[in-house]
């Protein structure tokens, strides 16, 4: 009993340096930041929710936050639509002794710079760049395609780093999958593609999930690829946040749209989180 | 395996490669551009760029700074988290549920978040902008992954051996050492560089956190935004192959442990 | 063991980090726009006073500001900023009081010297050091510069997707203002709201909403054909490669942009500051920061040792016309200045 008791102080010993750094660098701005955003306009005044209020009257604010909303959704479809046949392509056609060489190689651009990746995008998608010229040279086109700058192009950005990202997680949840469940299958006369169907896709659910919520989570507050690419024709949340603190020196609202954001994702949290444990368990 | 199959997988490889690679070959392409505007069509090779990238002396002290910033607050956080981890999977402690969460929560919030809290703390506080407040801003990132990936090696057979070596007479401290840290080695390993990957490409909070200190994803953004250059496409290209070399590096360091260990 | 190693390693590498930061000579902080951070602008001014400068660069006034908020007392040394900005910013006491002596102001032409926007109460807080101007800027051969004679022009249909706009609402609102014979001191509310009901309709014909630099690379890939609010300033550094990129002012006239430098009020180097101020107004200073490589414009000082290919490019022989046609853009304080800042980002959605 002794033991128990000095075991628990020595838990917390170690675990005390850790949670120290986390409160001066973490709950403490966000309490100051939830304090900034509480401020009323006019100082003095009762006004806790002024800010809150004023964000949901400006149309400019609520379109951010649905732009935000609604490029991660697609781009978090679309990095797994992209992510699972390009690892289901290893998985089950790769010969095993090549498939971490084989997805190596193909997740490699993961490391080239946040910042360069998305500019490069600009030049790819660019009137007179390679996607337009491969496309009018093989006669679909006739004008230049206006991809720049538009909201295809963020999610053309948000796609390709997810859609790594989403092929190795993937992977790794396919690799899980015990092989003999697909030759008992195939003795029991299921074909290729229903064997995929009912046991392959099922059994890999759980890997998409992490994957698409990965996606959504980071893609709602990033704010490099929609600056370089997005050419404010759509800003989305961390933009305005941006703008907020930079442009019109208003670090309340600032704070509050900082707050939204982190409401937003956080629901996202709570209600994937455990629908996920609960279909896993199942 | 099926003809088919391979076919397919192949086309879809194919196709996957391409997508991938086509901004990163794009981006070297035209990092050879002979003219200052790195825009299509693409005029005769020239190593001009690379040249200039090299010989700046902003980039040479932008990257002594990633470097530093990355070492550093990488360092930081693994010793943190690991510590973390062994006091909650070690021991049983009271509200430890909780505490995990709370160590794991940032994870979840935006980094534009944190480094505007930050800010606001520092601005506040009077305190200086520059690496340190940037490095407390990482610390604070690549803590939450560090402890998972450390919660990990902390197995209940570990702490068998842990009280194993204990009745052996082993003092507290050389249990640690030898046996828990021993152990555990690879995923420390493993926590410090994916701590130091996230550090080195950070952008959004290092730039709100610093004034003159600038590490190399805000050269970028700098040189995006104050000029027209393929000068932007060397250094990219430069500091992927940077990644690159760091990444291989871990590759060798960790399965060549990792396999020494499991060995006979 | 181990843990030991890296401690040891992450404390000397922070001691390293600190002595680094702590072991510098003399330097100075400017806030200016990315024109002056090329360093064949600041190389000499250091090689010759051993000063060393820090250009941190800013996207507009309200952005300038809310930076020295966020910022300690001697933080900044030097500010860089929209001329017509300067009586509210001294009005809020972020300017230093300057020598006219120490400064070549007679080479410096009348309606660019501006007493009455640089001088507030008989004192001189800001020097203007550059400017140029806001018009259409596009590509010849693929529109015609008698198509852009007016704001309203870029209504038409067919620039569908095909205007890109410079990223700050002050000298477009102010290009919107002058079309609209409004002068930017008398710009009010009701200004505005004609400001927003113009911006609203053109919508429709926006590719990109951009800066400096993205704006040039949308009009060298194509992306845009024409840049609302562009000048010299949008085209000069990528002429060399694209002779067909030109630009234009209105018939009913627009605005110029007109940058000043100033010390900050609370620097605790107003020396070496005033050195660099000088540094930038000297005939030498002027033709680098002319022809700097984030963007050209026009050098304050008319004795700029500017060569005669330079001067070709930025049209120095039809300045007089061009400053006759042109005022300074709009120079919103206070609450006109958030109303403002809510309908750009109102178009910008």
């Amino acid at each position: 009993m002794g033991k128990a008791s000095t075991d628990r102080f020595t838990g917390y010993f170690y675990v005390t340096p850790a949670l120290l750094v986390l409160v001066i660098g973490f709950f403490v701005p966000v309490g100051i930041m939830a304090f900034a955003s509480l401020s009323p306009i006019k100082p003095g005044e009762w006004g806790m929710f002024d800010n809150y209020a004023r964000f949901l009257g400006q149309p400019a604010l609520l379109g951010a936050l649905w732009n935000s909303l609604f490029i991660a959704g697609i781009v978090a479809l679309a990095s797994v639509a992209v992510g699972f046949p390009l690892a289901a392509a290893i998985v089950f056609g790769v010969p095993e002794r090549h498939q971490r060489l084989v997805l190596t190689l193909l997740i490699l651009p993961f490391w080239t710079s946040y910042v360069v990746r998305s500019y490069a995008w600009l030049l790819v998608l660019a009137p007179n760049g390679v996607v337009n010229q491969a496309l009018m040279s093989v006669g679909l086109i006739t004008e230049p395609l206006r991809l720049n700058f538009s909201v295809a192009a963020t999610a053309i950005g948000f796609v390709h780093f997810f859609s790594m990202l989403a092929t190795i997680i993937i992977y790794s949840g396919l690799r899980q999958i015990d092989k003999r469940l697909l030759l008992a299958a195939g003795d029991l006369g299921a074909g290729s593609v229903r064997a995929f169907v009912r046991i392959v896709l099922p059994l890999s659910a759980p890997s998409i999930a992490v994957a698409a919520f990965l996606a959504l989570v980071m893609c709602i507050g990033d704010y490099i690829t929609p600056q370089i690419l997005g050419g404010n024709t759509a800003p989305v949340l961390p933009q305005a946040i941006m703008n907020q603190l930079n442009r019109s020196n208003d670090v309340p609202m600032a704070a509050t749209l900082a707050f939204v954001l982190t409401t937003v994702v956080l629901f996202v949290v709570t209600v994937c989180v455990p629908v996920y444990r609960a279909r896993v368990k199942s | 395996m099926s003809v088919l199959k391979k076919a397919l997988s192949a086309v879809v490889l194919l196709v996957g490669f391409a997508f991938i690679y086509l901004p990163v070959i794009v981006l070297a392409v035209f990092s050879f551009h002979d003219g200052r505007a790195a825009v299509p069509p693409f005029e005769g090779p020239t190593l001009r760029w690379y040249a200039e990238v090299l010989s700046d002396p902003k980039v040479g002290q932008a990257a002594l700074n990633s470097i530093i910033l990355g070492l550093g607050s990488s360092a930081l956080a693994t010793v943190l988290a690991f510590l973390a981890a062994y006091g909650l999977g070690r021991y049983r402690v009271a509200g430890g549920e909780v505490l995990k969460g709370a160590i794991l929560l940032p994870m979840n919030i935006s980094y534009l978040v944190i480094g505007i809290g930050l800010l606001i703390l520092f601005r506040n506080a009077q305190l200086p902008l520059g690496l340190g407040a940037a490095g407390l801003a990482h610390v604070i990132m690549t803590l939450p992954l560090c402890f998972a990936i450390c919660l990990t090696a902390i197995t209940p057979k570990q702490v068998r051996l842990e009280m194993a070596s204990r009745d052996l007479g082993a003092s507290q401290f050389m249990v640690l050492r030898r046996v828990t840290i021993g152990l555990a080695w690879p995923a420390i390993i493993a926590a410090f560089f994916l701590a130091f990957t996230l550090s080195w490409d950070e952008f959004i909070m290092t730039y709100l956190l610093t004034r003159f200190d600038v590490t190399i994803p805000i050269t970028i953004w700098s040189m995006l935004r104050t000029g027209l250059n393929p000068a932007t496409n060397a250094l990219g290209v430069l500091v992927f192959g940077f990644s690159l070399i760091l990444f291989v590096m871990f590759e060798i360091i960790y399965f060549r442990k990792s396999a020494r260990r499991t060995g006979p | 063991m181990k843990a030991r190693k890296f401690l040891t390693g992450a404390l000397a590498l922070g001691g390293i980090a600190v002595a680094c930061a702590t072991v510098h000579g003399q330097e100075i902080n400017v806030l200016a726009w990315c024109d002056h951070t090329d360093p064949a602008l600041l190389d000499p001014f250091t090689e010759q006073t051993g000063i060393r400068v820090n250009v941190r660069d800013y996207e507009g006034t309200g952005a300038g500001l809310a930076l020295l908020d966020q910022s300690r007392p001697g933080d900044w040394d030097v500010w860089v900023l929209d001329s017509p900005a300067i009586p509210e910013v001294v009005a809020l006491g972020k300017l230093a009081p300057l020598d006219p002596a120490d400064f070549p102001l007679s080479d410096i032409p009348a309606s660019v010297r501006n007493e009455g926007v640089h001088m507030v109460d008989g004192t001189w807080y800001g020097i203007p050091e550059k400017y140029g101007y806001h018009g259409f800027a596009f590509d010849k051969e693929r529109v015609d510069e008698a198509d852009l004679q007016s704001i309203e022009d870029i209504l038409d249909p067919r620039f569908e997707k095909r205007v890109a706009v410079y990223d700050y609402y002050r000298p477009i609102m102010g290009m919107i203002a002058a079309s609209l014979g409004i002068y930017p001191g008398d710009f009010d509310e009701e200004d505005l709201e004609k400001v927003r009901e113009y911006l609203m309709n053109l919508k429709p014909n926006v590719s990109v909403v951009a800066d400096i630099v993205t704006s040039q690379t949308a009009l060298a890939t194509g992306d845009a054909d024409v840049l609302f609010g562009g000048g010299e300033y949008a085209i000069a550094t990528i002429i060399p490669e694209r002779p067909s990129l030109d630009w234009t002012i209105p018939t009913a006239g627009s605005v110029r942009y007109e940058q000043s430098i100033g010390i900050i009020a609370d620097s605790e180097k107003k020396d070496e500051a005033n050195q660099f101020l000088q540094y930038v107004l000297s005939p030498e200073g002027q033709a680098r920061l002319a022809t700097s490589s984030c963007f050209w414009g026009l050098p304050a000082n008319t004795k700029a040792d500017l060569t005669d290919e330079q001067k070709a490019i930025l049209r120095w022989d039809r300045q007089e016309e061009y400053l006759a046609k042109t005022t300074s853009y709009i120079a919103p304080t206070g609450d006109l200045a958030a109303k403002a800042e809510a309908v750009w980002a109102e178009f910008m959605q």
